[in-house]
């Protein structure tokens, strides 16, 4: 087995052998108990960043509270967090329903970032409590929301986020229902009764496994429409609405796809390290970063078609709005971090990817993807600071007369995003202490419907797609 | 008091057999099922697949939430009628984005109640069981009101290669 499994890194043939169902439960729910010391320290390290991350939070709206131009670095971790926290999760849904059989192992992993998202919404309390009412002083800034009541951003803001938790969150539960069986079945102490009590009395009946199906097909729908909602709130409410003249149609729909690239990123990121420290390397195939590798570098692409397809109608416009826009957003004080900002999220990235012999490997590709995450948390600072660093008496005027200088991060704000990049870790890294990192009766569907066969002289892999 | 038993196999072949067999002994469909700890493919052990009525949810969701857009956003046209842009009063372009927000809403909330009420969860008798079954054994179940048949039963059961049968 060493030898394929050997090859099958090198060479990307020979697939390693199946793994028997009851030595697949077994381990996989081993995983959950018996943390490393490695593991406590980095748990402990993170866990006190996230602390920090939230006191400082709480200090900085304590005493800057009524200052919006002070709060540009906590909307773009806001928008960050989302764009890495709701991204991922996609990767839970949409390849499922393309039936891609490499997928099954790792929706467990993808599903665990929508707890995230609960951190987002922490961080984006204050924004909502700063964020200026539609109408001030008489005079209504120019929003989506045309004649709505002036509290509108602040309520669907809020609204939305939560329905995407909900829905993230239920989304996870669905598929790990059986596995929660699994727990009650195999697992020892307060896992056995966590396990028992949200199993909701799981047997595997051919009605629980149809409506399973159902559930993760219904609730991933679901999560893609709320958000794309979501991205559309934060992207016009809490950052367009706050510059006058900055229109963009393109700017939601760019700030998505983004966020996928950066949720992808991520659960490479996670996967690289669960696969890695956690031994499961017969369990995750290459087969599975070949995969995310590919959809990474599609993703990558879209980001500079998004950006240019953005920036050409600005560039070719030149009215007074235009320029003052391409001033703030590009050429202004930010022009560096702009420049950083795109080549770590694209330019490098894609000539990383473009190699086939980087994306059937692991280490490369995991390099990667903390620079896509370096240059979106990059890209964000670009957008957002420079947003909120708009006087509040000036959101009124037809375009941005004067572009604000530059607001440098204080050392509140370097510990707010500190805490929050922390938590992202943090939770995944916990969430493997409560269930299983992998989903054992996916990874068991992964082996009964595919088989590693001999072909001709070569090797394959036997997938079965009877649905 | 219904009665239940429980054969346990290792391998899906036979598993398949015993539901043939039971088949063939004339217990009825529904009365037997198959347990197992991961999706096999639609009809791999010739089981009775019942039919479900989700897609009506969603659909009778959708047509309650469309008519309430109509009727939301005429009302409030005809009730205020501001000429806006020179365009009619009911104006359609101006309704659609309400009466599609409003027929997704009531299509998703009626598929949430849908999914609830069709997964039959929670099972609060979840009945006989082994907990081998999400170790990859497969669990073939009969539920009997006539204990005469439990006999016949345990008969296929083990015909078919069963390696333990369980009571309860």
């Amino acid at each position: 087995m060493t030898n394929e499994a050997v090859a099958h890194e090198s060479e990307h043939h020979a697939p390693p052998p199946n793994v028997e169902a009851d030595v697949i439960a077994r381990e996989l729910i081993a995983t959950t108990t018996g943390a490393s010391g490695r593991f406590k320290a980095w748990a402990w390290i993170l866990g006190i960043l996230s602390v920090v991350g939230i006191v400082s939070l709480v200090v900085k709206f304590a005493s800057v509270g009524d200052d919006s131009t002070k709060w540009g670095y906590v909307a773009a971790l806001v928008s960050f967090l989302l764009s890495v926290a709701g991204g991922a999760p996609m990767i839970a849904m949409a390849p499922v329903m393309a039936k891609a059989n490499w997928v099954r192992p790792i929706t467990r992993l993808a599903s665990i970032f929508s707890f995230v998202s609960v951190i987002t919404l922490i961080m984006l309390i204050p924004l909502v409590a700063i964020l200026p009412p539609l109408v001030t002083e008489g005079a209504r800034r120019r929003t989506i929301w045309y004649l709505a009541p002036d509290y509108s951003p602040h309520i669907w803001g809020i609204a939305g986020l939560l329905l995407l938790i909900v829905t993230g969150m239920m989304l996870f539960y669905s598929a790990a229902l059986p596995d929660f069986a699994s727990m009650r079945d195999h697992s020892t102490g307060w896992r056995q009764r966590l396990g028992k009590r949200l199993a909701r009395g799981w047997v595997g009946t051919d009605v629980q496994w149809r409506t399973l199906r159902m559930r993760i097909g219904m609730f991933g729908t679901f999560y893609f429409l709320i958000l794309v909602f979501v991205n559309f709130l934060i992207t016009t409410d809490f950052g367009q609405s706050m510059v006058p003249g900055w229109r963009d149609a393109i700017l939601p729909m760019a700030h998505t796809v983004s966020g996928f690239q950066g949720g992808v990123a991520a659960v490479v990121i996670a996967l690289y390290f669960s696969r890695r420290f956690m031994k499961l390397e017969k369990y995750v195939h290459l087969d599975a970063f070949w995969s995310l590798g590919r959809l990474l570098f599609a993703l990558t692409l879209l980001w500079i078609y998004f950006f240019y397809s953005s920036f050409i109608v600005f560039w070719y416009g030149r009215s007074e709005n235009d320029i003052a826009t391409l001033n703030h957003q590009i050429k202004g004080p930010f022009l560096p971090v702009f420049i950083v900002g795109m080549l770590l999220i694209w330019f490098v990235p894609w000539w990383i990817l473009i190699w086939n012999k980087v994306r059937r490997g692991t280490s490369a590709m995991v390099v990667g993807s903390f620079i896509i995450l370096i240059g979106l948390l990059l890209d964000r600072i670009r957008m957002f600071v420079p947003a909120w660093s708009v006087p509040g008496d000036q959101i009124h005027q037809k375009w941005l007369a004067e572009t604000p200088a530059a607001y440098w991060p204080t050392i509140f704000d370097i510990l707010i995003m500190a805490g929050g990049i922390s938590s992202i870790a943090l939770i995944v890294m916990l969430m493997t202490r409560v269930i299983p990192v992998l989903s054992v009766w996916q990874v068991q569907e992964f082996n009964l419907l595919s088989k590693p066969i001999k072909y001709v002289r070569g090797h394959a892999t036997l997938v079965a797609k009877p649905d | 008091m219904s009665k239940s038993i429980l054969g346990l196999f290792q391998q899906p072949e036979p598993a398949a057999d015993a539901m043939d067999g039971l088949k063939e002994a004339g217990f009825e469909l529904g009365t037997f099922d198959v347990l197992t700890g991961t999706p096999y493919p639609e009809g791999a052990f010739g089981e009775h697949v019942p039919q479900h009525r989700l897609f009506r949810f969603p659909a009778f969701g959708a047509i309650i939430g469309f008519t309430l857009s109509v009727f939301l956003t005429a009302v409030t046209q005809l009730a205020y009628p501001l000429v806006t842009g020179g365009k009619p009063i009911l104006s359609v372009f101006a309704m659609l984005i309400i009466m599609y927000e409003m027929t997704m809403l009531a299509g998703v909330i009626a598929t949430v109640i849908g999914i609830v009420f069709e997964s039959r969860l929670p099972n609060m008798q979840p009945g006989i069981y082994d907990t081998r079954i999400t170790e990859g054994w497969i669990g073939v179940v009969i539920t009997f009101d006539d204990e005469s048949k439990v006999a016949d039963a345990e008969s296929v059961l083990n015909k078919a290669g069963a390696l333990e049968i369980k009571h309860a």
